[in-house]
């Protein structure tokens, strides 16, 4: 069985390159509603107003106990039957997938701020810095060095799940690469094919977030 | 005889159902360094913690210059507003056992901070401040040195200078040399000593007893959440009315003395 043909493939690359380009436009977004919204997740969690926290517990539990597939479908079926609104294949697999992520991402956040300690709170407190001047020079600054490893490897699994948004038909990467399974009846050969453009895409953020890593290091020692 | 700067009155203060202060009155003028000792577990670093409005307390007050500066949750009149508290609370300055600088910032960072966003200060502005600052506490040559490379009596010797940068009418040492090395005692508590001599008011609590002696106007001790006895050092050392006084420095002193 040493008959691969991957010369076979190569002539889709034109399509598959542009099923990267949507996977990337997917995580990109999804990631930028997650980063923002986690945030807010996050800091609502911190609040010990019932009307701030259970909203935001409630949504984090949600979100990440039931599968993102079935938030894909529910965004993409089911809204425009509730709401008359119609995201779109990639609106809905962007959307579903952004607020997927915020739930992670928020727990991230929570666990990067309680990892400094508390005696940093009360040094600001005491030099009468507001809340705001506390978090921006004194908090998040350390926060981000505990928070960065997790948030890389939670934004890795972001892009490889965005192969779930083949299921509402999406053209990106793997929606790309069953079409073209189907038609040259090579999976094989097209999955590869398709799992080495994914490691494209995930590789350099995993290299970014090594990058970002040393350099709020390097400004510490 | 100068007018009073903290009044405290009828503080009490309880985690659940325990208290931990119980009706404390305390009277500090400016100029005095008052000296808190007594046992772990007394109250002493909760009643430095309660002047800098770090933990709420249930009833009394707390007076700053003759103005409410904290209020117990369960006191009825008066609320002290908002911005007239901020700037009470930065007429005093606090130094932890732990340092507790920021490991992100060096040196003259830490000191620079606050200045610059309370204060309103320039960068510029608060560089000078902070280079003086440091030489006072004989630190100038650490100015871009990140925290973790000082030592431990440095750490709190820039924390000391980071709090004096908010120019605070009051200080506060909150067992400032309790988690150092004992070679490296003396260099902090020369640097309190110099700034008694310069006239600041302070609230030390302490486990060293020669401080308490030498740099202290009244030493206060302090058992079970009250003020048991206060008095100039001489007479606590010497002569203290109180049973308990005596009975806490006894073994104190026995302690210190085993160990030499």
């Amino acid at each position: 069985m040493n008959d691969f043909q991957f010369t076979r493939i190569l002539v889709y690359l034109p399509d598959l390159l542009r099923g990267v380009g949507v996977t990337f436009q997917i995580g990109l977004v999804s990631a930028s509603i997650g980063l923002v919204l986690g945030l807010v997740l996050a800091l609502m969690k911190f609040s010990r107003h019932p009307l701030a926290y259970w909203p935001a517990y409630v949504y984090v539990e949600f979100f990440r106990t039931t599968p993102p597939l079935i938030q894909i479908v529910w965004l993409y079926y089911g809204l425009p039957l509730i709401t008359g609104q119609d995201l779109g294949a990639f609106g809905a697999a962007a959307v579903a997938l952004g607020l997927n992520v915020s739930a992670f991402y928020s727990e991230i956040y929570r666990a990067g701020l309680v990892g400094v300690h508390r005696t940093q709170w009360q040094a600001s407190r005491v030099l009468g810095l507001s809340l705001s001047d506390t978090l921006r020079f004194v908090i998040v600054p350390q926060a981000v060095r505990n928070v960065l490893p997790p948030m890389g490897t939670t934004t890795i699994y972001l892009i490889k799940d965005t192969a779930l948004a083949s299921a509402i038909g999406t053209p990106e990467l793997l929606r790309i690469g069953q079409l073209i399974s189907v038609e040259t009846f090579r999976p094989v050969e097209t999955l590869t094919m398709v799992a080495i453009l994914y490691f494209a895409v995930t590789y350099p953020v995993a290299l970014f977030v090594d990058w970002l890593e040393r350099r709020f290091k390097i400004a510490r020692t | 005889m100068s007018g009073s700067l903290i009044v405290v009155e009828r503080l009490v203060k309880r985690y659940g159902d325990h208290t931990i202060l119980d009706d404390v009155n305390l009277d500090v003028k400016a100029g005095q360094v008052l000296v808190v000792i007594g046992p772990s577990g007394s109250g002493k670093s909760t009643l430095l913690r309660c002047l800098a409005a770090l933990e709420p307390m249930q009833h009394g007050s707390i007076r700053i210059d003759g103005k409410l500066a904290a209020k117990g949750k369960e006191e009825a009149d008066g609320e002290p507003d908002a911005a007239s508290l901020r700037d009470l609370r930065q007429r005093i300055g606090m130094v932890f056992q732990q340092f507790n600088l920021f490991p992100h910032l060096t040196v003259l960072e830490n000191i620079t901070l606050a200045p610059r966003r309370v204060r309103g200060m320039t960068q510029a502005g608060a560089d000078r401040l902070g280079i003086e600052l440091l030489r006072k506490v004989g630190l100038e040559d650490k100015r871009d040195v990140y925290p973790e490379r000082l030592s431990g009596g440095q750490q709190q010797r820039a924390a000391i200078a980071r709090a004096l940068a908010m120019q605070p009418k009051v200080m506060l040492f909150d067992e400032v040399t309790s988690a150092l090395d004992p070679e490296l005692v003396g260099e902090v508590l020369r640097t309190m000593r110099q700034l008694a001599e310069q006239g600041m008011t302070m609230l030390v609590v302490t486990h060293e007893m020669g401080f308490a002696r030498d740099v202290a106007d009244d030493v206060i001790f302090m058992d079970k959440g009250k003020i048991v006895e206060r008095a100039a050092p001489e007479v606590i050392f010497e002569h203290p009315k109180e049973a308990r006084t005596r009975a806490f420095l006894e073994r104190l002193l026995d302690r210190e003395g085993r160990r030499q």
